[in-house]
């Protein structure tokens, strides 16, 4: 355990690392697959073709060739991109892919007759997206982008293998100094400690996860005839 | 910046071998991850005391942790307590645990679907639980969850690219190897997207296949 209160410093700066990548992946993923999503709803088979390349194309691709040919690719075509770059692009590419899908998904939930109706009310088209759909669609998409922050969290540890000092590199460093140092490895206990810490954070997003899937999932609860002959207030809708 | 096909060409016998490699690993894996998918699903869905809070916690901590950390955990941490694996063993036992988990939570789904009656009627024709698991339930979670349990297959293939990371030689290995002596990234790397791509369509289409073949006598 000494080594642990040692490195304490190393530790939190590798942790911290692994938030701003999760962070800015995160960002951009979100950019991404709300733009891309949402065009990928509008009626022009061209449109829908080219995201629905773009997504399959990285979601067959496995991450990290996707990030290892960002990262050996780029200096050919004269591009000098950091390991952190390269690895928040690949990351990117993959978590737009899935997030994309999720978004698409989460619009094309909503019930047709909400679109009509917004149209018979004269609303605008980004006007129907923007009140009548996407509020509606985020029972559909928040459980499922919250998992989508799980994975993009523990693919945050492919930057060990491109030089990003991230957690899991950190812990690989706290490893070898600390074999050459005293000639045993620690490597168990220091990548048993890696494994509980992801744990504890991936878990308290996949709780998050499956929390809102239940709190959004409930039935949407409409003011009975009765209630509304007795002039009680509707019961409030369950989101 | 060119791109060489004669390059590739030459290098044509080096990737298959990592094709061949990366295969071997995958095939190996998906056997014992859906072996794992079945025992751990069936001690789930049985209620088997103190197993199934086991198998729960298991497939809990397997998703909730990244697979290159396990992977590191397995081939660099278990020989430190003197359980080390040879290096396509660990990558074997790495891939299956990690679809293990996934195959276990697409078992249950599938057998959460067998309806009740099923039991009933298999309690009337005195089947005992074991016949009535391997005989009645088990082929009709199979059909169901079958899509499920090859897209997992599907993502075992494709992680078990992870595996360059402790050096066995497979697909991306023998890629990375490569482009570290001659410089060749994009013509190496679009080649394994593309056999990557390749083998992924190929278990997918397999995949339709299947499950079509599948629900052929439940179509009217």
């Amino acid at each position: 355990m000494n080594f642990l209160i040692e490195n304490w410093a190393f530790v939190c700066k590798g942790l911290w690392m692994t938030l701003r990548l999760a962070l800015v992946v995160l960002l951009f993923t979100t950019l991404i697959s709300i733009v891309l999503g949402v065009l990928a709803t509008l009626k022009n088979r061209l449109l829908q073709w080219t995201i629905h390349g773009y997504v399959e194309l990285f979601r067959s691709i496995p991450l990290i060739v996707n990030v290892f040919f960002i990262f050996f690719g780029a200096p050919m075509l004269g591009l000098d991109l950091s390991p952190f770059v390269a690895v928040t692009t690949g990351l990117t590419l993959w978590g737009s892919a899935n997030g994309i899908e999720i978004v698409r998904g989460g619009l094309e939930s909503v019930a047709r007759h909400q679109w009509k109706s917004a149209w018979a009310l004269g609303l605008r088209p980004w006007q129907i997206y923007l009140y009548v759909i996407a509020p509606q669609s985020m029972r559909a998409i928040l459980p499922a982008y919250t998992g989508l922050l799980t994975m993009l969290v523990q693919a945050t540890s492919l930057g060990a293998l491109v030089g990003v000092g991230e957690f899991l590199k950190v812990g690989q460093i706290i490893i070898e100094r600390d074999t050459v140092m005293t000639g045993v490895s620690p490597a168990f206990t220091v990548y048993g400690l890696v494994l509980l810490v992801y744990f504890v954070i991936c878990s308290l997003l996949s709780w998050l996860s499956r929390y809102l899937e239940r709190r959004l999932g409930r039935p949407v609860t409409r003011a009975t005839p009765e209630e509304v002959s007795t002039c009680k207030h509707p019961k409030s809708a369950g989101a | 910046m060119d791109f060489d096909f004669n390059y590739l060409l030459a290098q044509w016998p080096a990737l298959l071998d990592g094709v061949q490699m990366t295969l071997q690993v995958s095939v190996l894996a998906i056997g014992c991850s859906l072996l794992v998918g079945v025992l751990g699903g069936a001690a789930r869905v049985m209620k088997v005391p103190v197993l199934a809070q086991v198998v729960a916690l298991y497939v809990e901590l397997i998703r909730n942790t990244p697979i290159l950390v396990q992977l590191f955990f397995i081939f660099y941490g278990l020989p430190a307590i003197g359980m080390g694996l040879s290096l396509f063993w660990s990558g074997v036992l790495c891939l299956s645990l990690w679809a293990g988990a996934y195959q276990i939570e697409n078992v249950r789904g599938g057998l959460a679907t067998v309806e009740q009656g099923m039991r009933e009627a298999s309690v009337a024709l005195s089947l005992k639980p074991a016949h009535y698991f391997c005989l009645v339930a088990l082929p009709i979670a199979f059909r169901t969850s079958l899509p499920a349990m090859l897209n997992t297959a599907i993502s075992l293939l494709k992680n078990s690219s992870y595996l360059q990371a402790i050096g066995l030689a497979e697909l991306t290995f023998v890629a990375v190897d490569r482009i570290a002596t001659d410089f060749r990234a994009i013509e190496m790397f679009s080649a394994i997207c593309v056999i990557y791509l390749a083998l992924v369509g190929i278990l997918a289409l397999l995949t339709g296949r299947l499950s079509a073949r599948l629900q052929r006598p439940f179509q009217h």
